[in-house]
């Protein structure tokens, strides 16, 4: 669901975290509109709006896992994980974590890739988020869901900063709850 | 600018005599948890404490302190707080290949205690200092380098591998053991003028740091200093960054 839905519509932080993501036409390649979030964590009072909000939401859910992707997601996670005092678990491309691993390949446009996680990282029953900068269609989000799962972990929620309009309709990802600040800026 | 002092880092080889004591972090079934009967005393990481500050590399003697002298050498907590942050990181024999000994943060990270005072640490040391950036290194700096920049007020820049930043960006080659790798950043990330701390999670040789300062200078940036969890003393990356600043944790001897 959208953060404007569901009890922030007309929060002027909402706004300012819209209007501080800049739009790059045609990267990586032509015909994307990428949203480049580097203008976001350099505006220190909008980067803090993200953490409140996401710390605000999910305070009192009783979580204690914290996960996040490889590499913009390492920019977001973390911040949310400090403030409700969970651990975090960073979600990595292949040869990255060193020790025991478990991995999950998942779809690109063109092709596959693959995610790996920790064993044991994620103790069986522990309550966990997934937090991104972006959500799309793709298959980063649902990998990293998989992967929580088959460590034993209970993912309660997905949160990312930015989501496709296309999801407003589909508020679950995969059976699991998806809450999204902003859409994509034009 | 202000100097920064430097207090000496614990070395991480006699932290690690403490936490020997621990069955191995990351088994399934026994993970680290903070509270279990094996966690060295209060008492024993003081001793750890008073005997690195310019220490030989022996073992430190155990005796027990009286209580009004752990008071005194221990007046915020620093050195608990350090011999905790050294005593999560785990080391991973022969990754990512044969001879290296890896240093892997990601243990400290499911501590959450042990990440919140490796960023209270930093902020200490950075805010009301008129840092206006943070600037991490992909991907491990990702994960350090933002809560500090929120927590001191600065704006976080990413320095990235090639390709990964939109729009307009300067690059920066720099060498590796066996070839080279180039770093980037944002052009308008930044202002000439303005002061950066840079952070990653180790430095070893200080190629990596030594890059980022390079293109943090060209663009007018002043370098206050280069913050790392750990230090692994063995590569001098310390020499290699000359007269730029290192402040780090948690040293390898």
């Amino acid at each position: 669901m959208f953060a404007a839905e569901n009890g922030l519509e007309g929060d002027p932080r909402l706004k300012a975290i819209s209007d501080a993501i800049t739009v790059v036409p045609h990267f990586p390649k032509p015909g994307i509109m990428f949203q480049d979030i580097t203008t976001l964590v350099s505006n220190h009072k909008v980067f803090k709006h993200t953490v409140e909000i996401f710390v605000d939401r999910f305070r009192d859910m009783d979580i204690s896992v914290v996960a996040g992707v490889e590499a913009r997601g390492f920019m977001f996670a973390p911040s949310k994980a400090l403030g409700i005092r969970t651990k975090f678990i960073p979600l990595r491309k292949p040869g990255q974590l060193p020790g025991e691993v478990i991995a999950e390949a998942y779809e690109l446009e063109y092709g596959k890739d693959c995610l790996e996680m920790h064993v044991g990282a994620v103790e069986s029953g522990e309550r966990a988020l997934v937090i991104d900068d972006l959500v799309a269609t793709g298959g980063t989000l649902p990998a990293t869901i998989r992967l929580l799962e088959r460590n034993g972990g209970e993912v309660v929620e997905c949160a990312c900063v930015i989501g496709l309009p296309a999801l407003k309709e589909r508020r679950l990802l995969n059976g699991k709850p998806l809450y999204v600040l902003v859409e994509p800026r034009a | 600018m202000n100097a920064l002092s430097q207090p000496s880092p614990l070395k991480i080889k006699e932290a690690k005599i403490a936490s020997s004591r621990r069955s191995s972090v990351f088994t399934k079934s026994c993970f680290f948890t903070p509270n279990t009967a094996a966690a060295p005393s209060r008492s024993d990481l003081l001793i750890y404490s008073r005997f690195t500050a310019g220490a030989s590399a022996t073992a430190p003697e155990r005796r027990r302190m009286s209580g009004a002298a752990m008071a005194t050498s221990n007046v915020d907590g620093t050195d608990d707080r350090i011999s905790r942050i050294a005593s999560t990181i785990r080391v991973i024999p022969d990754f990512p290949k044969p001879g290296i000994l890896f240093q892997d943060i990601t243990t400290l990270l499911l501590d959450p205690k042990a990440f919140k005072d490796t960023i209270d640490l930093f902020v200490e040391r950075y805010k009301d200092k008129n840092i206006n950036v943070i600037a991490g290194i992909e991907a491990r700096g990702f994960i350090f380098g933002p809560p500090i920049a929120l927590a001191i007020g600065a704006k976080f820049v990413p320095m990235r591998k090639p390709k990964k930043l939109p729009g307009e960006v300067i690059s920066e080659e720099y060498s590796l053991e066996y070839g080279t790798d180039v770093m980037e950043m944002h052009v308008g990330a930044v202002q000439p003028g303005e002061n950066a701390v840079i952070v990653d999670d180790l430095v070893a040789t200080g190629g990596t740091l030594n890059a980022a300062i390079r293109l943090l200078g060209r663009l007018g940036v002043t370098v206050v200093e280069c913050a790392c969890v750990i230090e692994l003393k063995e590569l001098k990356g310390r020499e290699k960054l000359g007269d730029n600043p290192l402040f780090v944790l948690v040293s390898e001897t």
